[in-house]
């Protein structure tokens, strides 16, 4: 079926997953064990499971998947809703970030039903029969669906995400024409919740050296910036077989962007600079 | 002072789990005819290998030739020649898709999915057509 936008849940699911080993590639401290299960409240007559990953930084235990079974009838409707019933009235241990609840602040962002999006923009009854919560694909996990971004802040911090200009600093603001700020639409609204890094194929196998999909949107954002002055600089930051050229423009970073952008684009377009400025 | 020590030092006591990746992500057709482009380049590549046989053979004669032949014409070596013609089909659709995505056009999430399935009604009709055409030749 075609996919208009990336909100949009496939109606039709022909694999859940790829058909590789359970623990294919996955050290012995990620393999991930069975839980337990946590019964809905007595009385409760509209109940949904989810399987959520865990995991206790404090306790020797492996990672393991519990199930929990929400009451939907004392629950708001969206995912995040559900974590904090659950987190209010189960289990007060289960550990996530968030905060603005209504897809600004990319906090909440992780693994439901295979995909990466976030927690607060997605329905509870978009999910399936029993949903599947996840952290973040591919990132070393503090606690339950708490990831360790530091490596991707990092990554962020590489490509200078400010404005480079040598020219003197003007009296007022440095100015743009509507046309040129119009080539930032699209990439100026990247809120860095990073599920598009996160669910990038390319990524998880060369993650040490491949920028990734946030960065590199990033990087076109400031590539695209008329105010900006170091073009050939970034563009030399950028021209690497592994920084840039991971990219095998696989897409799935444009299938998973919660705020709609392209980041699949925003790579094809600094692979078209680099090709002009060569030229 | 707090003899706790700083967090750096709990985290060398045991390495963080990595949260699953390919283990758990769903399928989807972007990734799904990422890797087919692979694999198809892969069998290409080992069927070029097959092709310089064929010519080899071909070059060597026609008592050489006719072995090599009887493989191919096989049942077995038929159903590899269709996997092979099919492989073409797909890595070639494919390449067009990247050739496009190279000039920065079809990026729009809607294109995305029609191209690629395009690639694949569009391999699997190529490949039908080619197989009936040559059977009909071949009579």
């Amino acid at each position: 079926m075609i996919i208009e936008s990336s909100n949009q849940v496939p109606r039709v699911t022909l694999l859940k997953r790829f058909p590789v080993p359970r623990n294919f590639k996955v050290t012995p401290q990620s393999r991930i064990e069975k839980g337990r299960k946590w019964a809905a409240p007595a009385g409760a007559s509209r109940t949904k499971t989810f399987e959520i990953y865990r995991y206790d930084p404090e306790s020797e235990a492996n990672p393991r998947i519990d199930l929990f079974e929400v009451d939907l009838d004392d629950c708001g409707p969206m995912v995040l809703d559900a974590l904090i019933w659950i987190k209010n009235k189960v289990d007060s241990t289960l550990a996530f970030r968030r905060s603005c609840r209504e897809g600004v602040c990319g906090s909440c962002a992780m693994n439901m039903d295979g995909t990466n999006w976030l927690a607060c923009t997605r329905f509870i009854s978009d999910m399936s029969k029993t949903a599947t919560i996840y952290p973040l694909a591919n990132l070393p996990i503090i606690k339950d669906l708490v990831p360790d971004t530091t490596h991707l802040f990092a990554q962020y911090e590489m490509i200078e995400p400010w404005l480079h200009a040598e020219t003197p600093t003007p009296e007022k603001e440095r100015l743009q024409s509507p046309q040129e700020r119009s080539n930032l639409d699209g990439y100026y609204e990247c809120i860095l919740c990073f599920c598009c890094t996160s669910g990038c194929p390319s990524h998880w196998w060369n993650g040490d050296r491949f920028l990734g999909p946030a960065a590199l949107l990033q990087a076109w954002r400031w590539l695209a910036d008329s105010r900006d002055e170091a073009k050939e600089e970034r563009l030399d930051t950028l021209e690497d077989p592994f920084r840039l050229y991971r990219c095998h423009t696989i897409l799935n970073c444009t299938r998973t962007c919660p705020k709609g952008l392209n980041p699949g684009k925003a790579i094809a377009e600094i692979k078209k600079m680099v090709i002009e400025r060569e030229a | 002072m707090d003899p706790k020590p700083p967090i750096s030092d709990m985290t060398v006591a045991r390495p963080r789990p990595l949260s699953p990746n390919i283990q758990i992500y769903r399928p989807q057709l972007t990734s799904v005819l990422s890797i087919a482009n692979r694999i198809t380049g892969v069998m290409l590549s080992l069927g070029a290998v097959g092709l310089v046989i064929w010519l080899t053979a071909a070059a060597m004669g026609p008592r050489v030739y006719g072995e090599v032949h009887a493989v191919i014409a096989s049942w077995g070596g038929r159903i590899i020649l269709f996997g092979f013609t099919f492989a073409f089909f797909m890595h070639l659709c494919g390449g067009i898709r990247h050739l496009v995505w190279d000039t920065v056009h079809g990026f729009e999430l809607r294109w995305i999915y029609i191209s690629g399935w395009a690639v694949v009604v569009g391999s699997i009709a190529l490949t039908w057509v080619t197989w009936t055409v040559s059977l009909l030749l071949a009579g």
